[in-house]
């Protein structure tokens, strides 16, 4: 039986202190494996409704928002490349975070995929620790990807 | 036409307006010259006007009255003894006949009004004799004592949980409103049959405390702000601010919150932060710091430079528009005092973040290149344009009140030049304008109208009043530290509008307050105040929330470490600047 080998590595984060350990694991899969690392974000920007951004208009904040993210994965590229890994790139989608992880999956032909596993922090996490199995299981299911989820120092 | 004949016209043509504008007032005259009448004013406890009251003239002993009139907007009336044909017509073919009285009759003056105590005033007989004669008698000022009944309890409630509701997110700010609008007008007309004192006020008379002064200013300004935020200043400067500093954050910090402070101070401080936190993000990521070292300090200054213009904040505008307080008066009253509380938290700032300072490094030069990229000014053209339209605008707000123009108007004439000289697509342009902001104002001024009508705005006016009694630093102290502290926890555009009949009338109660200093103490409270808590201003939750995005939260407990120490320096302040420029 031949192993498949892995050519191709998701990394999907929000960036800030407690993705660091995802980050690194993931770019130590990279330079283990020879393979691409592409950095994911999803930007969601519900909240902006919530906090009636009064006075301005949302197509432009998007913009910006996109673009922070953006920079933020940029620098972990920065990161990566520093650690030798040679092809390295990032996206950024915007809309739901869950919707937007399957969808991305689904088209993607990677192997693996790194994400951190939801901790007990001051913002609002995505998955609660239950909802994460469920999620990984049924994204791994769904995709044949491998979901590699990292426990975050805090 | 040659000059002579274009000034015989001139004058030809003012001759016709002062003719036209003099016939109402020689009917008027007329009329009170044959007619003998009752007048006066009424007024509530807090010396503020009471209109829509029906002053009725009764002859004891008669069921009857003799005749009756509505209060008009300013508290007056003017009762007419005038016999009432069968067709409803006061003239007779002489013109008036005046109601003959008795000798030896007696009449009372009786007072009714919704929320008020009905009132009778017995006239004199030496009042009476005047009427007979055909003169007029003047009553001495007429105070209404309130009543609290079941709609007092009613509109109170409402505005609570509408409060409660905004506070807490349970519903949007504009569907908590217009729910409490709704609840309170299906109070009014449906259960006022079942029972009068459910009776808050109709629609008619709701509409009258709408603000439109404020509404239209913060359109225009929704449109001026549409065009400018595309342009990508924002982006600009806080790159430059960084060019500029050197990558030194003694420098950078700084310039970053004067860049926040002086956008809020003319732009809303939610739109600020929603365009200065990304690229903030940006910077201090780049220099390997945490963002909340940049975000937390512009942010505060978002919220304290914010009031030093008139069309800074949503608060400014509605104290400058109830208050007549001009875009000069906010910038010689308030501006000293805010460039002092500025002052101060630049260096509570510097201090508290010394040691996150001290770990930034240098901008790796492909990351610089990439902030440089983002950092252009995307239409330079739309810039240009805006920045004249702007400098127009800003001149019209310093001098416009020679000429009566009141902020809105000088707002509403820089959107359409801006609209009509950049031509942007209308249809984005209306888009552009939160309708759901301006409606939430409109139903916000309702619900608050409802507290004022059935009196619960007096009561806590009077309480105020008692507390502070003559004491006008007892009353500023009161005004600024209460509204700092409320502010924390409550949204401070209903808080403000709420406080606003309540400050009118210390400020026609304390002596020393005519100078308007107890709203520009509301306005130093509201805004500053903000920086308490997270959850004390909308600017500190969309940062809070971009923040989060980047994976950097802010936690309540932390904005309020950093937040509470900076009320209490930049209030404190602002409160010795008050002190010093009005007593």
């Amino acid at each position: 039986m031949t192993i498949p080998k892995t050519e191709h590595i998701i990394c999907a984060v929000r960036g800030g202190r407690e993705s660091r350990q995802t980050v690194t694991h993931a770019i130590d899969l990279a330079v283990e494996h020879n393979a691409r690392l592409t950095f994911f974000h999803v930007m969601d920007a519900e909240f902006l409704g919530a906090a009636t951004p009064m006075l301005s208009s949302i197509r432009t904040v998007y913009q910006q928002l996109h673009e922070m993210g953006e920079f933020a994965l940029l620098i972990l590229c920065d990161r990566a490349e520093r650690r030798g890994v040679t092809q390295v790139d990032c996206l950024v989608r915007e809309g739901n975070i869950i919707k937007q992880l399957f969808q991305f999956a689904l088209e993607t032909h990677a192997e693996i995929m790194v994400m951190g596993r939801p901790v007990r922090s001051p913002g609002n996490n995505v998955f609660k620790p239950a909802e994460f199995d469920t999620f990984v299981a049924e994204l791994e299911a769904e995709t044949g990807l491998k979901i590699i989820s990292v426990q975050p120092k805090v | 036409m040659n000059a002579s004949m274009r000034r015989i016209s001139i004058i030809a043509a003012l001759l016709g307006i002062i003719l036209v504008l003099s016939r109402p007032a020689t009917e008027t005259q007329a009329q009170e010259n044959t007619a003998p009448l009752v007048v006066g004013v009424i007024r509530d406890r807090q010396f503020q006007p009471v209109e829509g009251a029906i002053v009725s003239l009764i002859a004891v002993g008669e069921g009857e009255p003799i005749s009756a009139v509505i209060s008009q907007a300013n508290g007056r009336f003017a009762l007419p003894l005038i016999q009432t044909s069968p067709q409803g017509d006061q003239e007779n073919s002489q013109g008036i006949t005046p109601i003959e009285i008795d000798p030896g009759a007696a009449l009372d003056v009786h007072i009714e009004r919704a929320h008020f105590a009905d009132s009778l005033i017995p006239l004199s007989e030496q009042e009476i004799e005047l009427l007979r004669n055909g003169q007029t008698v003047a009553l001495p000022d007429i105070t209404l004592p309130r009543v609290v009944n079941i709609a007092f309890w009613i509109a109170s409630a409402i505005f609570i949980i509408v409060l409660v509701m905004i506070a807490t997110g349970k519903l949007h700010n504009t569907l908590a409103a217009l729910v409490g609008v709704a609840v309170i007008y299906a109070i009014s007309y449906l259960g006022h049959p079942l029972n009068e004192n459910l009776y808050i006020f109709d629609f008619e008379r709701s509409l009258s405390f709408i603000d439109w002064n404020v509404i239209f200013l913060i359109m225009g300004m929704m449109i001026i702000i549409a065009v400018v935020e595309n342009t990508g200043i924002f982006q600009w400067l806080a790159f430059t601010a960084y060019r500029i500093s050197g990558g030194r954050m003694i420098l950078l910090l700084p310039i970053l919150m004067l860049i926040t402070g002086i956008a809020s101070a003319f732009l809303d401080n939610v739109t600020t932060m929603l365009l200065m936190t990304p690229i903030s993000v940006q910077i201090a990521l780049s220099l390997g710091i945490s963002p909340l070292v940049l975000l937390i300090p512009e942010v505060m200054a978002s919220n304290v430079v914010g009031i030093s213009t008139l069309i800074g904040t949503p608060t400014n505008i509605l104290i400058g528009s109830y208050a007549n307080i001009s875009f000069n008066d906010f910038l010689i009253n308030l501006t000293p005092g805010v460039i002092l509380a500025f002052i101060g938290l630049v260096l509570y700032s510097l201090y508290i973040y010394r040691k996150d300072m001290a770990s930034a490094r240098d901008i790796s030069p492909s990351l610089l290149e990439l902030l440089a990229e983002r950092a252009r000014i995307t239409e330079p053209g739309n810039l240009k344009k805006a920045g004249l339209v702007g400098a127009m605008m800003l001149l019209l707000f310093m001098f416009g009140e020679r000429f009566h123009m009141i902020p809105a108007v000088t707002a509403l004439i820089g959107a359409t030049a801006l609209l009509v000289w950049v031509r942007p697509d209308i249809e984005e342009m209306i888009e552009a304008v939160d309708w759901t902001t301006l409606v939430f104002f409109m139903s916000l001024f309702i619900v608050i109208g409802a507290i004022q009508e059935v009196g619960m705005i007096s009561l806590i006016a009077e309480m105020i009043g008692r507390l502070v009694g003559d004491n006008l630093v007892l009353a500023m102290l009161a005004i600024i530290w209460l509204s700092a502290l409320l502010s924390m926890v409550v949204a401070n555009i209903p808080f403000t509008a709420a406080m606003l009949p309540v400050v009118g009338f210390l400020t026609l109660t304390v002596p020393g307050a005519e100078s308007k200093v107890l709203f520009f103490c509301l306005s130093v409270g509201s805004a500053m105040g903000g920086n308490g808590s997270l959850i004390g201003a909308s600017a500190n939750m969309v940062t809070s929330g971009i923040s989060e995005r980047a994976g950097h939260p802010i936690t309540y407990g932390y904005f309020f470490k950093k937040g509470f120490p900076a009320l209490l320096i930049t209030v404190g302040l602002a409160t010795i600047w008050l002190l010093i420029r009005f007593l």
